[in-house]
C-alpha cells in the first residue's frame, strides 16, 4: 500500500508540475485563431448604455462580448460567460460568425467533480449554426447527457439567454 | 378489514398523484425560466466559498399480505462543500439513515491539476454501474434504488482512497481510477460476508476501517453518441482482515460492470449488468462458517416515457425488470440457496413537480427460484428531493 501511494504521488507531481492550467486569455486567443484559421486578430468592445443593460437577459460588459477583427475587417464575435453546475461555476466561450450564428462553443474551465461531460466536442456541436431564431429547449432541441443533466441544462439555458440578448442588441443596431 | 384499509391507502396515494399530474396537463405551458442554483452559494464562489445542498428520500412500503406498512425517512443527506481556490475544493455528504443513524457518505478533497485531470483523496464513491455514483433519488425512477444496486453493487458503496479522474473532450470520454480500501471480510474473530447479501456487510464506509491490501477501481464512460452514455467499470483486489496470520480470512474480489443509458426525446432506457467473481471462498466459508458464493451477478433493464405537463412538471410511467443472484456459483460442498436467485418486475410512475422534487409510486413483484415459492408483492410510494 505505502509503495503504491508513493508511486501515485510522484507520478501525479510530475504530471502536474509540467502541465499548469491555462489562463483563459491564452485559451481564448488560441480558440479564435483555430476557429477562423487566422494568425493574428484584434478585438473591439460593444458599447451598451446602462439603460439598455437593464433590459438584457445577460449582462454585457466591455470585456465579455467582443467583435473579432482581422485585417481591418470584422469577421465575428465572441462571448465568455459563467454558468452554474451543481456546486460550482464553469466558464465557457462562444464564438460567433459575423451573422451571429454560433460557430463554436468551448468549456474553458470546469471545476466540479461531476458534469464535466458537457465539454464534449460532439455534444457542443449541437449548438453550432444556431441563431436567435432557433429554440434552445433542453431535451427537445438540445439532447441532454445522462450523468451531466444539471450542467447541460444550465449551459443550454445560458445560451438561450445569450441568444435573446443578441436579438435585442441586433434590434438596437449595436451589432 | 385491515387489508381493506391498506388497500385504500394505496388507491388514495396513487389517485392523488395522478390527479395532481392531470391538473398539470390542463395548463401546459413551457416556462423557460430556471432557478439559479447560485443562490445556494454563500460568499463569492468564483474564487472561494461554501456550498450547501442535500437530498432526501421518504418512503411508504407496503408488502402485500402483511397487516402493517412501513413509513420511513429513509435518507436525509446534507451536502456541504467548500471551495478553497480555483483548483482546490472539498465536498462532504452527511447522511441520516432512518432518522437515527448518522453516517458520512462522502468527504473528499479535489485538486484540479489540469483541465483534463483532477486528483481526489478521502472518502469517495466507488464507480460501479449507474446508481452508486448517481444515487440521489431524483435521478432514478422507482421509490427504492434497484435491488441489483443493493445486493450486487452494495450501494452506497464508499471507502477511503486516492485517485484521479477527468474528462477528455475530444473523444467524449470520462475516466476514473482509484486505489480504495477494500471490503472487510473478517473482524474480531467473525466473518462478515454471507450468501444473502454478498459483499454488503463488508463495507467499511471509512469508519475506523482496516486495511491489509489496497483495491483498484476504474471506470470509463463514453458519451460521444447523442443521447447515449455507455460505461465499463472494474474493481479488483482482496478483502481486508484484522488478523493477517489467518490467510483464509480474506477472499479475492473481481467485479465487472457494464451500463448504458439512452434517451431519445421523451423515451428513456437504462440498463446494467454486473458480474462478481470471488476466489478462495471455500477456505473462507470453512474458517468463518459463512456461505458466501463464488460468483454473483445481476442485471436490469428499464424503459420510461415522459409526458410534459405545465412548466417543468412531468409524469413518467416506467417499467423495470431485474434479475440477480448472490450465489450463482458456490465452491466446495456449499449448496446454492435458490432463494438468493431472484427476479423482479417493477412498474409505476414518477411525478416530477420541480427540478429536484418528485412524487413516486410503484408496484414490485419479486420471484425466487425455490420450487413452489410465491411471488412477493409490494406497493411503494415516496417523496424524492434533491437541491
Amino acid at each position: 500500500m505505502k509503495n503504491n501511494i508513493i508511486i501515485l504521488f510522484v507520478s501525479i507531481f510530475f504530471l502536474v508540475a509540467f502541465k499548469p492550467l491555462n489562463g483563459f486569455e491564452k485559451q481564448i486567443i488560441k480558440e479564435i485563431e483555430k476557429t477562423f484559421l487566422i494568425n493574428d486578430f484584434s478585438t473591439a468592445s460593444i458599447s451598451v448604455t446602462n439603460n439598455l443593460k437593464n433590459e438584457l437577459p445577460l449582462n454585457i460588459t466591455d470585456s465579455n462580448f467582443k467583435k473579432i477583427i482581422s485585417n481591418k475587417n470584422a469577421i465575428g464575435y465572441y462571448y465568455t460567460g459563467k454558468a452554474f453546475g451543481k456546486v460550482d461555476y464553469f466558464d465557457y466561450l462562444v464564438i460567433f460568425n459575423l451573422n451571429l450564428s454560433i460557430k463554436k462553443i468551448k468549456i474553458l474551465a470546469y471545476r466540479e467533480d461531476r458534469g464535466g461531460e458537457i465539454g464534449s466536442k460532439r455534444w457542443l456541436k449541437q449548438f453550432v449554426g444556431k441563431t436567435h431564431l432557433n429554440s434552445f429547449e433542453y431535451n427537445k432541441d438540445i439532447m441532454g447527457i445522462s450523468g451531466a443533466t444539471i450542467s447541460a441544462k444550465s449551459i443550454t439555458n445560458q445560451l438561450d439567454k445569450l441568444m435573446k440578448t443578441i436579438q435585442i442588441l441586433q434590434l438596437k443596431k449595436l451589432l | 378489514m385491515n387489508l381493506n384499509k391498506k388497500g385504500m391507502i394505496k388507491v388514495t396515494i396513487s389517485a392523488i398523484i395522478l390527479l395532481l399530474s392531470l391538473h398539470g396537463f390542463a395548463q401546459t405551458k413551457t416556462d423557460g425560466l430556471q432557478q439559479n442554483s447560485g443562490q445556494r452559494i454563500l460568499g463569492n464562489v468564483t474564487t472561494s466559498g461554501v456550498t450547501i445542498g442535500g437530498y432526501a428520500q421518504i418512503d411508504y412500503n407496503d408488502p402485500d399480505g402483511k397487516e402493517v406498512g412501513n413509513l420511513d425517512v429513509h435518507r436525509l443527506v446534507m451536502l456541504l462543500g467548500y471551495k478553497f481556490n480555483e483548483k482546490v475544493s472539498f465536498l462532504t455528504e452527511i447522511e441520516y439513515e432512518h432518522v437515527k443513524e448518522a453516517v458520512v457518505e462522502q468527504a473528499y478533497i479535489q485538486y484540479k491539476a489540469t483541465n483534463k485531470m483532477s486528483v481526489l483523496a478521502g472518502l469517495m464513491l466507488v464507480p460501479m454501474g449507474i446508481i452508486n455514483e448517481y444515487h440521489e433519488p431524483t435521478t432514478y425512477y422507482g421509490v427504492e434504488r434497484p435491488n441489483v444496486d443493493k445486493y450486487i453493487v452494495p450501494t452506497t458503496w464508499r471507502e477511503i482512497g486516492i485517485g484521479i479522474n477527468g474528462t477528455l473532450d475530444n473523444v467524449s470520454l470520462k475516466y476514473q481510477a482509484y486505489l480504495f480500501n477494500g471490503f472487510s471480510s473478517y473482524n474480531n474473530g467473525v466473518g462478515l460476508l454471507r450468501g444473502v447479501d454478498g459483499l454488503r456487510k463488508g463495507r467499511q464506509k471509512g469508519a475506523e476501517s482496516n486495511i491489509s491490501s489496497p483495491n483498484f477501481s476504474t471506470k470509463l464512460d463514453f458519451y460521444g453518441i447523442q443521447g447515449l452514455r455507455l460505461g465499463v467499470s472494474g474493481y479488483f483486489g482482496r478483502t481486508q482482515t484484522d488478523d493477517t496470520t489467518l490467510e483464509d480470512s480474506t477472499i479475492g474480489v473481481k467485479i465487472l460492470g457494464f451500463d448504458a443509458r439512452y434517451r431519445y426525446q421523451k423515451f428513456e432506457f437504462r440498463g446494467q449488468f454486473i458480474t462478481t467473481t470471488l476466489s478462495d471462498t471455500e477456505k473462507y466459508n470453512v474458517l468463518t462458517g459463512k456461505d458466501i458464493g463464488s460468483k454473483m451477478y445481476g442485471f436490469y433493464g428499464e424503459v420510461a416515457y415522459s409526458f410534459n405537463l405545465k412548466g417543468v412538471e412531468k409524469i413518467t410511467p416506467f417499467l423495470r425488470y431485474e434479475k440477480y443472484n448472490t450465489q450463482a456459483e458456490t465452491e466446495g460442498s456449499l449448496a446454492k440457496n435458490l432463494a438468493y436467485n431472484k427476479n423482479e418486475l417493477l412498474f409505476g410512475f414518477n411525478y416530477k413537480v420541480a427540478n429536484g422534487a418528485a412524487f413516486k409510486v410503484d408496484y414490485q413483484l419479486v420471484n425466487n427460484a425455490v420450487l413452489g415459492s410465491n411471488t412477493t408483492k409490494q406497493f411503494n410510494a415516496g417523496v424524492a428531493l434533491w437541491f
